[in-house]
């Protein structure tokens, strides 16, 4: 049935697109109403989202499993992570803390594995990154020079040692603050590349949305 | 001299490891108490907008941030509660971030008993829902059917903290403290610019310079950066906490690396010269 298999689905998406742009400006009470309801519709769908990526992620790692890929204990381990965790939610409700006020299992969890097992993966990074720096961040080229000059610049000013060592260096009533040569690094050359990208994207996305609103990107009906 | 070329270009990595180990670890256990910290405009934009809101008036607070993020945002989040809390604001929070519920919690449960405030008169934490930026979107149309139950199970109705608080439309000023998306760019887009309210931010030092654009265009107030940033709030506030504690190994780790790269450079540079 192509009705069902396109054009329905075409026609949502015009009419829904359509609508809600212009529902962002008209402040009535009516158009904010529409939006509630959409948002509500939206929400829903999201929870149909969170089952298909359950199921999406059991099945990637079950056929790991059976197949006894490469890595196939990690898999393992996610299965139990996910059956402790759910396990432990469902046991305390969803509340970290029991009536009494002391942790549940799902709380202690949180305060004794999540936070000390996520800080302790990003603090790594601090190692791995004054290593990489040492090894790769090398003047090879005038590029890479100049990349070098403003990173070395941001990481001493932006240090409350660096400033006092800069004003211990050209004074303290220099001219120039280190603050304020790390601010115009910032601000300038800085901003101006990330609003660039910014720019960029926006606009990418803007066209997108019309290419998808018109029936000209179709991409998301699947196959055929 | 020769041989010492090869040697430092193919520095073991464990050495740097263990340099970095003693520059975070020596100032936390004695204390340098270095100085040079001075507060930036930036950081001071966030500051005196809620030195500006009124007393009893709402301050949104959202906890965009997970474990990962939390030596740079907690201690900056326990500032602006506190600052909240001093100027008798009442704080309203939420979060985007499942995992930073508990760390946001955490912060107001510190916070709210070092000043005696009430849980539900003085503070309420919404906690989090699905789909960030459809709350973003329902909070601006109907604060209580986004989140009909706090992160404690009350019903929102009956807090008294959000009895002058319907929606996004009744709020003045928020603060986000984000380490990521969903954070202050959604919040901007989908709710400073739609319902009309200000926003401060407060970020990682990774996110920070990404939201500088929104900083000079005026649709952040402020923007509070990384531990740093957290220290100068303590500052402005006159009350020391952990990011400031942390400035000394902040600024030794920093100086470390610096002097690897430079080292790094020179050596590779000699190296280039020698002949053969």
């Amino acid at each position: 049935m192509p009705f069902f298999r396109r054009t329905l689905p075409l026609v949502i998406a015009f009419v829904t697109g359509v609508a809600l742009i212009l529902q962002y400006y008209i402040p009535h009470e009516a158009s904010e109403e529409f939006l509630t309801q959409l948002n509500d519709w939206l929400i829903v769908i999201g929870v149909f989202a969170f089952l298909l990526g359950i199921y999406s992620l059991g099945h990637v790692h079950a056929t790991r499993i059976r197949r006894q890929a490469a890595g196939w204990g990690y898999s393992v381990v996610m299965f139990v992570g996910i059956a402790i965790g759910l396990g432990t939610g469902i046991a305390s409700q969803g509340e970290v803390t029991t009536p009494d006020g002391t942790l549940s299992s799902f709380g202690w969890m949180y305060d004794n594995m999540l936070i000390p097992l996520q800080g302790t993966m990003f603090a790594l990074l601090g190692f791995f990154v004054a290593s990489a720096a040492f090894r790769a961040f090398r003047a090879r080229t005038l590029e890479a020079a100049l990349l070098l000059a403003a990173a070395l610049l941001v990481m001493f000013g932006r240090v409350p040692l660096g400033e006092y060592l800069w004003g211990m260096l050209v004074g303290v009533n220099a001219p120039v603050a280190m603050r304020d040569i790390v601010e115009w690094i910032m601000n300038t050359p800085n901003l101006a590349a990330r609003r660039g990208v910014m720019l960029g994207v926006t606009l990418g996305a803007i066209a997108t949305s019309l290419k998808i609103i018109f029936g000209i990107e179709r991409a998301y009906l699947g196959g055929d | 001299m020769r041989w010492l070329i090869p040697r430092l270009l193919n520095l073991d990595r464990r050495i740097i490891f263990l340099a970095v180990g003693l520059a975070i670890l020596l100032p936390i256990v004695h204390p340098l108490k270095l100085p040079g910290l001075k507060v930036t405009q930036a950081v001071r934009g966030v500051y005196d907008r809620i030195e500006a809101l009124p007393p009893g008036s709402p301050l949104l607070l959202s906890f965009d941030f997970d474990p990962a993020s939390k030596p740079e945002l907690h201690p900056m989040g326990v500032a602006i509660v506190r600052h909240a809390f001093r100027r008798d604001l009442k704080v309203i929070a939420t979060s985007l971030w499942i995992t930073g519920a508990g760390l946001a919690e955490d912060i107001l449960q510190t916070a709210g008993r070092e000043f005696n405030k009430r849980y539900g008169e003085d503070f309420v934490f919404l906690g989090w829902q699905p789909q960030p930026i459809n709350v973003i979107i329902g909070l601006g149309q109907d604060l209580y059917k986004t989140f009909p139950r706090d992160y404690r199970g009350n019903d929102t109705r009956a807090l008294p903290a959000l009895q002058q608080v319907s929606s996004l439309r009744d709020i003045r000023y928020m603060v986000d403290l984000a380490a990521g998306s969903p954070g202050v760019e959604e919040w901007i887009v989908y709710g400073a610019d739609k319902y009309g309210f200000k926003v401060g931010g407060g970020a990682t030092a990774v996110i920070e310079p990404g939201l500088r654009p929104f900083l000079q265009t005026g649709q952040l107030t402020g923007l509070i950066g990384a531990m740093k940033g957290a220290a100068e709030y303590e500052a402005l506030l006159a009350q020391p906490g952990t990011a400031t504690a942390g400035m000394d190994a902040l600024s030794l780790g920093h100086m470390l690396v610096i002097l690897l790269v430079i080292l790094s450079n020179v050596v590779y540079w000699i190296s280039r010269r020698l002949p053969g």
